[in-house]
């Protein structure tokens, strides 16, 4: 079974900061550039603010998933339609949540929850180029 | 520079004649005025006939707007702030960070010179200079209680990327900024994490908590970058938000969001650290995030009057 991380926190910018740690660590493991763990970290929180002003945000889950040399992380679960669209616009002239997700990360998907918490979840996936660049 | 028209001072100097015909000025072999500072004198020029090409100066830019004598000014003085900057660069900071903020003082005081005072622009400039350094060591401050251990290390971490990235030609892993400052992976990671305390950017950070121009760097004054603003702006110009960063912010942006350059890249591009580099992108995305959010917003939930751009 593949390594999964799960962490269920408020979503609080001390929460949020060991969240990072957590990303951090795992990055550090697989090699991950410092560029490459501030480009997912400004990620992270460019898609929060996103998500703050598009609905009410308590508790966040956040899925860490080392994928060979790359790095999958889950963050939600949201229930804003607005962020989902926010998310599929197409990349244009100016710094939208498209745009900044499309430069910071290398692939950005929308997985479903369903049951009690329904909702989705943005997953970033950011490949590895540290040492082997 | 508000109220440089205005000023009615009597001119000592033929402001008409090409600068070679100034007999009383310091010239080169060419016969223009020599533009070494008062630091950095090779033919040396004694303190009267500094100060004489100073006034001179001041009034080319002050009297008619000569941005040249502007430039010529900020590039004599800047020995005077690498002088400065040094006294204060075994702070944390990275002496070219320091060396930009000093160069915004004296930009600053140039800018705000007044001929009618009858002071010399070294006196003036001065404590210009040395407030902005102080002003931004105040304003960097660490926000929340960090252990001076992990704060030590942050300040190292600055250096030590700043000396792999061009070593490595690319962005060091965590692991490789652990060996070379003597720490582990884990206290690298903490110290890093701290660095946002030190810089303050949360979730609830102020969009506008900077102080625009008060921090904009010296490229946004020497105009050195002009042609590459130039090129960018056709394209930036009309993004919206990007009318509430200054110069700076928008080619970072520009050059990370729509050229994709890295981190480091643009650092060397624009001759600031890559830490520095982050800063200003975080920063920068911060106040655009205010002004996108509201244009995101349907129609009829913006604030009256919110422009349709």
């Amino acid at each position: 079974m593949a390594e999964l991380i799960a962490l269920e926190v408020p979503a609080t910018p001390s929460a949020l900061s060991v969240v990072r740690m957590v990303i951090g660590g795992v990055g550090t493991r697989l090699d991950f550039s410092l560029e490459d763990l501030d480009d997912l970290f400004l990620a992270i929180d460019g898609l929060l603010q996103a998500a703050m002003e598009a609905e009410t945000l308590e508790r966040l889950s956040v899925r860490i998933a080392p994928d060979g040399a790359d790095l999958r992380v889950a963050v939600g679960v949201f229930e804003s339609d607005r962020l989902q669209e926010q998310i599929a616009l197409t990349p244009g002239g100016r710094i939208d949540l498209c745009t900044l997700l499309g430069r910071l990360v290398d692939e950005v998907t929308i997985e479903t929850v369903a049951g009690d918490n329904d909702g989705f979840l943005v997953v970033l996936l950011k490949r590895g180029s540290g040492s082997g660049m | 520079m508000s109220g440089r028209d205005d000023r009615r001072v009597s001119e000592p100097f033929d402001l008409t004649a090409p600068p070679g015909q100034h007999s009383d000025l310091p010239t080169d072999e060419s016969g223009a005025p020599t533009d070494h500072g008062p630091l950095a004198d090779p033919q040396g020029r004694g303190r009267a006939e500094s100060d004489k090409l100073d006034q001179y100066l001041l009034r080319r830019y002050h009297l008619h707007g000569d941005r040249k004598a502007r430039e010529q000014l900020i590039t004599m003085y800047l020995p005077l702030v690498r002088s400065l900057a040094r006294r204060y660069a075994s702070r944390g900071e990275h002496f070219d960070d320091l060396v930009q903020v000093g160069a915004i003082g004296l930009i600053k005081a140039i800018d705000r010179f007044d001929l009618k005072r009858g002071v010399e622009l070294t006196t003036y400039a001065t404590p210009n200079i040395v407030g902005e350094i102080k002003r931004y060591f105040r304003d960097k401050g660490w926000s929340v209680r960090v252990p001076r251990g992990l704060q030590e290390l942050n300040i190292r971490l600055n250096k030590v990327i700043d000396e792999l990235v061009p070593k490595l030609q690319r962005s060091p892993t965590i692991k490789e900024l652990a060996e070379a400052a003597s720490a582990t992976p884990e206290e690298v990671l903490e110290a890093l994490e701290t660095s946002q305390a030190y810089n303050s950017v949360s979730l609830q950070a102020s969009p506008n908590g900077e102080s625009g121009e008060e921090d904009a760097g010296l490229i946004d004054y020497l105009g050195g970058e002009e042609e590459a603003y130039d090129t960018m702006e056709d394209r930036t110009t009309l993004a919206p938000g990007f009318a509430k960063l200054d110069k700076r912010e928008r080619y970072i942006l520009h050059l990370r969001f729509f050229e994709g350059l890295t981190q480091s890249q643009i650092a060397e591009r624009v001759g600031i650290s890559q830490m520095h580099v982050s800063r200003l992108i975080r920063r920068s995305l911060e106040k655009l995030r205010e002004e996108i959010g509201d244009l995101d917003r349907p129609r009829s939930d913006r604030a009256p009057g919110a422009d349709e751009r």
